[in-house]
């Protein structure tokens, strides 16, 4: 099997983290005229990965692939992404998919960092006499694609990719913009992907984890909490 | 106050930089609900209990503001059921740097039962300062916080504006050694430029971020959002895992603060400390 073959089938619509209900505030946005056509929603969706949850996910993943045969270190990756989601329903859609996930991965491409790590969060859980914490969702995919030897850079553009797609598909479905326009949004931002990936890897290789998080989208993340009290709804974020 | 900027150049030589801050214990008291038992004073940073009926301490920097390789240390402890107000006698000043990132780091431990309001004024980021932030919070399960932290880019009202410059700030907040709450702001190079994008601030140049870590925290979601209601600028308030954290955008520094005093002051039913009102 082509290495990157299982990509495509991990972040399409139809790999079962129930993508397709969460809109990452954008719903809000589009509320609000924040989003109000393709040009828009395609800075919207730039500054994610540069300035947002985007650029920070990539980097939690990039974490837990290079940890993903250490639970301890696995443990505190998880625990800062799930602690810097911090909106209830930012918390909700990375920690919800995250352990879809991984419930799909362990029954149908079962491999032995998934494994290790089900097993530690479990032996955790009982010694606290708690339920097991979830798993963040760029967690969950760097821990899979490390035992599944998938290659880090394909797998960065990919998560990255799936994100916007997932993103185009939900402002098509609140009509912020056509399918055509949505597409041309996409292919519009794929091809800066692999630099940003290979500079958020090199990034993390020099200087860490910690020393490399950070953002600025302010507005999207207010977006987020407002979204809570929206009166209609079609996402769960 | 009369603003005067530090000589772009030379640079100071790094040993005349100010280095230092507050080291400050804090005891329990049955009259006032704290008492300052031990502080450490260095590098022209000093706090200062002035005497009234609850134990309220204000920081002052002598130094009128920080600049590039200055470092500021701020270590607060919270003994078993003390109770203590922090915050500042002034807005802090972050002038600018032509190198080196000022660096301000805030360490707060609340033992069982410790009550601590941190509430420092704004800190003010002028044209190509470079600030490097890294809050600490350890409390015990039962302890309760609130913290606010506000930020603004240039004082606009005096036609200053911030086009580049550097702010990357680090929370990490543990609740009985569990990680609940982080934040990572990483704002940097052409900052007007960036604020200017509509996911990130639409033009605001000020932000502020109030955390309230307490047992109670999370079932006041619905009265705090009564008091966001009619707030004049951007503003949302979410609750989960045993905190609440309000987030405030601003597009008129003095419209900002009178969101925060009337959001802080409402949930903690208490005026803010005397040194904001003045």
């Amino acid at each position: 099997m082509h290495a990157h073959l299982p990509l495509m089938i991990w972040f399409s619509p139809g790999f079962p983290v129930g993508a397709f209900a969460y809109s990452h505030g954008l719903e809000w946005a589009c509320e609000t005229s924040e989003i109000t056509g393709a040009a828009s929603l395609g800075d919207w969706l730039a500054d994610l990965i540069d300035h947002g949850s985007g650029r920070n996910d990539a980097l939690f993943l990039i974490a837990a692939y290079q940890a993903a045969d250490d639970p301890a270190r696995l443990a505190g990756v998880a625990a800062l992404a799930r602690a810097l989601a911090g909106s209830s329903e930012r918390r909700l859609e990375t920690c919800m998919q995250g352990d879809a996930f991984l419930t799909a991965i362990a029954s149908a491409w079962p491999c032995a960092p998934v494994t290790a790590w089900h097993a530690a969060r479990e032996e955790e859980a009982q010694a606290q006499g708690e339920e097991p914490e979830a798993t963040p969702y760029p967690v969950a995919v760097g821990i899979a694609s490390a035992g599944h030897g998938l290659p880090l850079p394909a797998v960065v553009e990919a998560y990255l990719a799936g994100f916007i797609g997932n993103l185009v598909s939900a402002a098509i479905r609140l009509g912020a913009v056509g399918q055509t326009d949505g597409q041309r949004i996409i292919a519009g931002l794929l091809p800066g992907l692999p630099e940003r990936a290979a500079a958020l890897i090199a990034a993390h290789d020099e200087t860490g984890l910690d020393e490399n998080l950070g953002g600025c989208a302010f507005a999207s993340d207010l977006g987020a909490i407002r979204h809570e009290t929206q009166y209609t709804r079609l996402f769960r974020s | 106050m009369l603003m005067t900027r530090p000589p772009p150049s030379p640079r100071l030589p790094r040993m005349i930089r100010a280095d230092g801050g507050v080291r400050l214990a804090i005891s329990a008291d049955p009259r006032r609900g704290g008492v300052p038992m031990r502080i450490a004073e260095s590098g022209g940073y000093r706090v200062r209990f002035p005497r009234g009926r609850i134990c309220e301490g204000v920081f002052i920097n002598t130094g009128g503001g920080m600049t590039g390789g200055d470092r500021l240390a701020l270590d607060v402890s919270l003994d078993a059921g003390a109770a203590a107000t922090l915050t500042t006698q002034a807005a802090e000043k972050i002038y600018r740097s032509d190198r080196d990132d000022t660096e301000i780091t805030v360490a707060l431990d609340l033992a069982p039962g410790a009550a601590l309001a941190w509430l420092p004024q704004e800190q003010i980021l002028f044209n190509e300062a470079r600030l490097r932030r890294r809050f600490e919070v350890d409390m015990a399960a039962d302890a309760r916080l609130i913290l606010l932290e506000s930020t603004i880019f240039g004082r606009t009202a005096m036609g200053e504006t911030v086009t580049n410059g550097r702010f990357r700030d680090s929370w990490r907040v543990r609740r009985a050694g569990r990680l609940i709450f982080a934040e990572e702001v990483r704002l940097e190079d052409s900052i007007a430029q960036t604020l200017a994008r509509g996911t990130v601030a639409g033009g605001a140049h000020a932000f502020a971020t109030c955390l309230i870590v307490a047992p109670d925290a999370e079932a006041r979601l619905e009265e705090a959002r009564t008091y966001l209601a009619d707030a004049p600028c951007p503003c949302g308030v979410s609750a989960l895992d045993g905190y609440l954290v309000a987030r405030f955008l601003g597009h008129d520094a003095q419209a900002l603060r009178g969101a925060l005093i009337r959001f802080v002051e409402a949930m903690r039913a208490h005026a803010m400390p005397r040194s904001w009102m003045i």
